[in-house]
């Protein structure tokens, strides 16, 4: 078995391949798939990497297609080169080809940790996992993974009806298992071990913590949604069977309310936006969409239930970020041009795909303002058996609708235009992935706002790791999140209006 | 073209203000009211929920042509009361109690309008004795619940059980619907229809009518 060791912005992962696998092969075996538009036949030289170690010699494809001095400095075809040994490789950065987004913008992390020796920071979502391991001298390993509670329900009331039907103990027990897995693959990775880590943050969504904690979700079920369990607190790691040092202890930062999670709490802290003077919003998109005003010292947040149509899930073709997904469109010559993760023939459409296909139907006028789609049966075709139809744009309206009604009636709220706003911090897998000029086109977020737009990437798990760094912060951003004014929006009138309006392109 | 016929083709397009000026304008061409309701604002409104059904025009047109609608029924109304024209039926309609959603609720609401059946709004977060209430002490012959939680649906059996105990599940059909609910659940409370969109409701209502 040759170990390669991987080394990207978010640090350095290792993985175990048989000698003789291609570099390809082996990366996308650990999530950094590279671009390979010719399909791995050493024509396009987009996947170069730069590569050292007990590698095969250059074929003669990277002969031809890399220079001299790429060559002399490492720079390999991803798609030729075959590992034979130990190796090391730093793979180009690329936004669309990993399924779960565990990148997220640098944050500055505090000198008083909370751990030791070893501290692990991971954000429970509701669909993926992701975890990072810590020892005093800086990040080690990242790691991710699929939410195993998915099969007991897509969305976050599914899950919380299965709980109290008795499949409570059932949902903490895979998802407990699915994070010691992680804490145990975070060390293996790093040539650790578990009995080092002293100290974790997790952090998630209100009903993730609930569900993790074993507390009980009731209150998430069902009007008036207060939950009387709001964490911010600290938990033995053995009362939750993570595998960890004996003494180890979990913080479980506060949640706002019930829709409005500490998962919120944690990204605001990453983006920074309540430590400025100027105005800013922040908006988590996915299937619940979260959404975060902070003006003159007063922090308003509120969810919005967008549906699974940007994680594919209720279109035809829908599918994840994985190959063979068209996550790109862009119209060329007046033919609208797809692109597939990792270059496969197309399978479906992923969450970044649909808001920019239909960005391009919008500016080829086969959509009109209302969603009509002036197609042969109502029905676009794409590529291959892959097509877009009438009532996947109506999914589309009612998603879309949902987050930008939620940002307008927060700035209704504060009686505040655009003008006003300094900045759009957008936060989670999703928002990495999306085009905001395809975003702003389909009215997902204000087109006014795109210039000042800021991705964050994974800012719930970056917060955590703020957390795990800095004690005092456990205090902080326990009290702003107390501070949170949640606004209702199913009763809002204005909400409603605007959800309404909001359906139109 | 007939001014019933503008006045359905306004509607569907969503012009308010030209309903209600057709309307007034018909009834002074002398008209009779329930001729221009079910030719010119119902008309509109079936065509409304045909092209809603088929995915052909969304949420905030049928929202739109039921605004015009209203303008138009308002005009109506005295005179349809005057002449002893009665609705076709009576619905009491509302969102589970839990549930907050009430945008699904009302499109049904709308559609039944459309089809001229008279609606009782419960609004949202209503309990099983409120349906019961309103069925009992308003005439209603429909009870319409509609729940977007699947951990609120099942307060829909209790509206069932509730109308057994009142003593009235023999007199008033149950409807139900939302995003979580199926056919399949509907047989399993007990209920007597499940329609899996607004405008198939409407039609549902005034088959059970019948």
């Amino acid at each position: 078995m040759a170990i390669l060791t991987i080394h990207t912005e978010s640090g350095v992962q290792t993985a175990g391949c048989a000698p003789g696998t291609l570099l390809s092969a082996a990366l996308s075996a650990s999530g950094h798939a590279p671009e390979m538009p010719c399909g791995g036949k050493g024509r396009c030289g987009k996947c170069r990497v730069r590569a050292s170690g007990a590698l095969c010699a250059p074929a003669p494809e990277e002969l031809d297609r890399l220079h001299a001095d790429e060559l002399a400095a490492g720079v390999r075809l991803a798609c030729c080169a075959k590992v034979l040994g130990d190796a090391d490789v730093w793979p180009a950065e690329s936004r669309a080809v990993s399924q779960i987004c565990t990148e997220s913008v640098g944050v500055t992390l505090g000198s008083d940790p909370v751990f030791h020796t070893l501290g692990a920071a991971v954000d429970i979502g509701t669909t993926t996992l992701a975890a990072q391991l810590y020892d005093r001298t800086g990040l080690l390993a990242t790691v991710s993974a699929p939410n195993p509670q998915r099969e007991s329900g897509a969305d976050v009331i599914s899950r919380v009806g299965y709980a109290m039907q008795g499949g409570a103990q059932a949902l903490a027990a895979c998802v407990r298992g699915a994070v010691a897995q992680m804490l145990r693959e975070l060390c293996r990775l790093s040539g650790r071990t578990c009995g080092e880590i002293d100290a974790l943050v997790i952090t998630g969504n209100t009903a993730m913590l609930h569900l993790f904690a074993g507390d009980d979700p009731s209150p998430l079920a069902a009007a008036p949604f207060v939950v009387r369990e709001r964490y911010g607190k600290t938990v033995p790691a053995a009362d939750l069977e993570l595998p960890c040092a004996p003494d180890a202890a979990v913080y479980l930062p506060r949640c706002m309310s019930a829709f409005v999670g500490a998962d919120i709490t944690t990204a605001l802290l990453a983006s920074g936006v309540c430590t400025r003077s100027e105005t800013a919003l922040m908006a988590d998109i996915g299937t619940n969409g979260e959404i975060a005003l902070w003006s003159g010292g007063k922090l308003l947040c509120c969810s919005t239930a967008a549906g699974p149509a940007f994680e594919g899930a209720n279109l035809l073709h829908g599918m994840q970020g994985a190959p063979g997904a068209i996550d790109r469109a862009a119209v060329k010559d007046g033919q609208i041009q797809l692109h597939t993760i990792g270059d496969r023939p197309a399978a479906g459409i992923c969450g970044s795909g649909v808001a920019d296909v239909l960005a391009c139907l919008l500016q080829l006028d086969v959509l009109d303002e209302t969603g009509y789609l002036d197609a042969d049966g109502g029905v676009w075709p794409l590529s291959g058996e892959v097509c877009f139809t009438q009532r996947d744009v109506r999914q589309v309206q009612l998603a879309k609708s949902a987050v930008r009604a939620g940002i307008e009636s927060l700035l209704h709220q504060e009686k505040l235009n655009y003008d006003a706003v300094a900045e759009l911090a957008i936060a989670g897998g999703f928002g990495s992935y999306l085009r905001l000029e395809s975003a702003a086109a389909i009215g997902l977020i204000p087109p006014e706002l795109t210039p000042r737009c800021r991705v964050l990437g994974n800012a719930a798990l970056a917060g955590a790791v703020m957390l795990l760094h800095d004690r005092a912060l456990h205090a902080s951003s326990a009290a702003m999140a107390d501070a949170a004014q949640t606004v209702e929006l199913s009763t809002d009138p204005f909400f409603m209006n605007q959800y309404v309006m909001q359906m139109m392109f | 073209m007939s001014i019933l016929t503008d006045i359905s083709e306004n509607l569907q397009r969503g012009k308010a203000k030209i309903v209600k000026e057709l309307v007034q304008q018909a009834i002074d061409e002398g008209i009779p009211a329930n001729q221009i309701l079910e030719e010119g604002l119902l008309g509109g409104m079936n065509v409304v929920g045909e092209k809603f059904k088929a995915n052909e025009i969304f949420v905030p047109e049928v929202l739109v042509a039921a605004r015009a609608m209203n303008m138009g029924t308002t005009l109506l109304k005295p005179l349809l009361a005057q002449s002893g024209v009665k609705a076709t039926g009576k619905v009491c309609i509302g969102t589970v109690k839990g549930d907050l959603h009430d945008i699904g609720k009302n499109l049904v609401r709308m559609m039944m309008e459309g089809k001229g059946l008279e609606v009782v709004d419960l609004g949202v977060d209503v309990s099983p004795e409120q349906f019961i209430d309103a069925a009992k002490n308003q005439g209603c012959q429909i009870i319409c619940c509609s729940a977007l939680l699947t951990t609120t649906m099942g307060v829909m059996s209790e509206v069932v059980e509730a109308a057994k105990t009142a003593g009235i599940r023999e007199s008033v059909k149950i409807m139900v619907g939302g995003a979580p609910v199926t056919e399949a659940f509907c047989q399993q409370v007990g209920a007597d229809c499940y329609t899996a969109d607004a405008a198939s409701a409407a039609e549902a209502a005034v088959k059970l009518l019948a």
